[in-house]
């Protein structure tokens, strides 16, 4: 009980709680903006965390990720552009709303479920990491190579691209990680005799080249997007009481496939809301309706993609395998602020553990004000013009890459990886497969290296010991399902 | 800068090849039977078969079925702004280049010519390419590296190279 109240007292001290403020609004401007997006709020927040005490560094994650991930929904309901990834799934209907005269109603949706979502996610992260961290704390590295592997493997599978070419992302980014002398063996691999690649190739400035640099590259060949029309807005939260009602079980779905797919390494808020999205058509008593302006739908993955963001914390802060590319960033910073991820996070530091979900119930329950100021402002902020938006970006990437290290190579790391991540979107190749690779090599290897030196160079114990197989036959399952699909399909095309 | 799966794949291949020849030269460490070399190759073999197969079109299919579901959902309303972007031709796409020559131009240059110089030439260069008029893109400029420098000495106490025009005020370092 004690950590609890010391959680609140780590919480409501100025300079976190002004964090949390300024991060949030920072967020909901950032989310926003078309072509930004909640990543990259999160990835260029990070030179900023370090220079904050750790709740506050934390805080400013969390809050500003969830507030872009809502705001996301802002242009996509005015204009037709997700603010964000995670919102493209729905933008049409909420569209559809708008050209229908109610465009708060959709901007209502948007945030009421969405700050409902959150804390759903929350409750549910709440509940799921304290006994999985009691499991956790048996496992050894056989389990944690394939829990590592599975989480891997987990990332080719959810994206919405080939199999194919999201294993050899994921495969690229482990070989990004081979880079330097952090290796079990402490021999430099790939420098090329040049001493910046010795430590490796960090992953901050890494992850501002995916994330920022090549978006601001996609924007100097695409046109500037329209600009809202002025309007009046009506009562924003009116009928929201009323449609939580008419809804519950599309809410409660929504929220579910939100924790499911968030749990899931790799997978985050937009694959939760195509998901979710799709859920709710095929379920739905009036699947024609949708399209139309419906708010069925919208409600189920403005659910969804809000309860993935918390739950993508779960294998985060037990494992150190991100849930997605936020927590990807975010688990960075943890071990920057030394509550590196692991079960004994949740014994040692419990009381910094409380904060963190009192943050996220916190940014959850602010979201409702500032969001709905976010929405009556939107109309000037989405009249930014890009051409004064996107040169900050550049600006911001250089020295915020420069302050992660005061170093200069990273920022020649930002440059690569803006052009790698650029040339990848564009050939249907999954950048999040690539970050997640990059994050998670280190973990796979040390983890094999040590488990065969364990067992004296035997594979017996990597499928003896009962969690450990259970996780290899998931892993190998999961390796497996595209040849098992593809082959299913031949076959009944060939009885057909 | 989009390029057949022949190509990707093919460049995977050569890459992963070349990974697992150069993992495959690294020195053993005596006495352990599992060395620095063994990740390297099986990466590098992994994603050399994987490059093969994206090179014979193997996976196309989901690729498609993705691509029409996202064509299928932006194509219901008529009115709507039109997403679909005529495909630039070769040179234009060269502009895409813009963002990271300008991250170079700053690795080198930023030292001796100082943050405030050489963060108003990115930021004028990146807004004139964007389509601003130099009524936008100067005060842009002038104002965004004196705001960021003031926002990273005073509250992140990071400093960024004076160069030949130090912040024009005194009484900070």
């Amino acid at each position: 009980m004690s950590e609890i109240a010391q959680g609140f007292g780590l919480v409501f001290q100025s300079d976190v709680l002004l964090a949390i403020l300024f991060a949030s609004i920072y967020g909901l401007i950032v989310g926003a903006v078309p072509g930004l997006t909640a990543t990259m709020a999160t990835a260029l927040l990070v030179p900023i965390t370090f220079y904050l005490p750790p709740i506050a560094a934390i805080g400013a994650i969390i809050s500003s990720s969830a507030m872009a991930i809502f705001s996301g929904d802002i242009p996509g309901a005015l204009l037709r552009i997700p603010g964000t990834p995670a919102s493209a799934a729905y933008t049409d209907e909420a569209y559809a709303m708008t050209r229908k005269g109610r465009p708060e109603l959709a901007l209502g949706i948007g945030l009421w479920f969405s700050a409902l979502g959150g804390i759903f996610g929350t409750l549910a992260l709440m509940a799921l990491a304290p006994p999985l961290a009691s499991m956790a704390l048996r496992f050894s590295t056989f389990e944690y190579f394939w829990l590592a592997f599975l989480g891997l493997m987990c990332a080719t599978l959810v994206s919405r691209s080939s199999p194919v070419k999201a294993i050899a992302s994921m495969l690229l980014g482990l070989l990004v990680s081979c880079i330097g002398i952090e290796n079990p063996a402490g021999t430099p691999r790939f420098t090329f005799g040049n001493t910046n690649l010795l430590g490796g190739i960090e992953v901050i400035p890494a992850l501002v080249g995916v994330f920022a640099v090549s978006e601001v590259m996609r924007a100097m060949l695409t046109a500037e997007p329209p600009k809202p029309e002025r309007r009046r807005l009506g009562s924003i939260l009116a009928g929201q009481w009323a449609l939580t009602k008419q809804y519950p079980k599309q809410q409660f779905r929504g929220n579910i496939i939100g924790v499911l797919i968030g749990v899931l390494p790799g997978a985050g808020a937009d694959i939760a809301a195509w998901v979710a999205y799709s859920v709710s058509k095929r379920f739905s008593k009036e699947p024609q309706k949708f399209g139309t302006g419906h708010p069925e739908g919208l409600i189920e993955s403005g659910s969804g993609n809000n309860s993935a963001l918390a739950a993508g914390w779960v294998p985060a802060l037990l494992f150190g395998i991100p849930g997605d590319t936020i927590t990807a960033i975010a688990i960075g910073v943890l071990y920057m602020k030394g509550l590196n991820p692991g079960p004994t996070l949740f014994t040692e530091q419990a009381s910094s553990i409380y904060a963190l979900y009192i943050i996220f119930i916190l940014a959850n329950i602010l979201m409702i004000p500032l969001g709905i100021a976010m929405i009556r402002a939107s109309s000037h902020v989405l009249r930014a013009p890009r051409a004064s938006v996107m040169p900050v970006i550049v600006l911001l990437c250089a020295v915020g890459a420069f302050a992660t290290g005061n170093n200069l190579f990273a920022v020649l790391t930002v440059a690569a990886f803006g052009v790698i991540g650029y040339v990848m979107e564009r050939n249907g190749y999954p950048v999040a497969a690539m970050v997640l690779g990059i994050i998670m090599g280190t973990m796979v290897e040390q983890n094999l290296v040590t488990s065969i030196m364990k067992s004296d160079g035997s594979i017996i114990p990597f499928f003896n010991r009962p969690v450990a197989a259970v996780l290899a036959a998931m892993t190998i399952a999961a390796l497996l399902w595209p040849v098992a699909a593809w082959g299913l399909k031949r076959v009944r095309a060939q009885a057909a | 800068m989009q390029l057949s799966d022949r190509v990707t794949g093919l460049f995977l291949v050569a890459l992963g090849s070349v990974a697992a020849y150069g993992g495959s030269r690294l020195p053993p460490v005596p006495g352990q039977q599992i060395g620095p070399e063994v990740f390297p190759m099986i990466v590098g073999i992994s994603l050399a078969i994987c490059g093969g197969l994206i090179a014979a079109g193997v996976g196309r299919r989901y690729e498609n079925e993705a691509e029409a579901e996202l064509t299928a959902a932006t194509a219901q309303t008529e009115d709507a702004p039109d997403a679909a972007e005529p495909s630039p031709s070769r040179w234009r796409e060269l502009w895409v280049l813009l963002p990271p020559v300008l991250l170079i131009f700053y690795v080198y240059v930023v030292d001796w010519l100082g943050f405030l110089p050489t963060a108003a030439a990115i930021v004028l260069v990146t807004s004139l390419a964007l389509g601003a008029r130099g009524r936008l893109a100067i005060p842009v400029a002038i104002g965004a590296p004196l705001v960021i420098n003031l926002l990273f000495l005073q509250l992140l106490r990071v400093p960024l190279p004076s160069g030949l025009l130090p912040l024009p005020w005194i009484g900070l370092p």
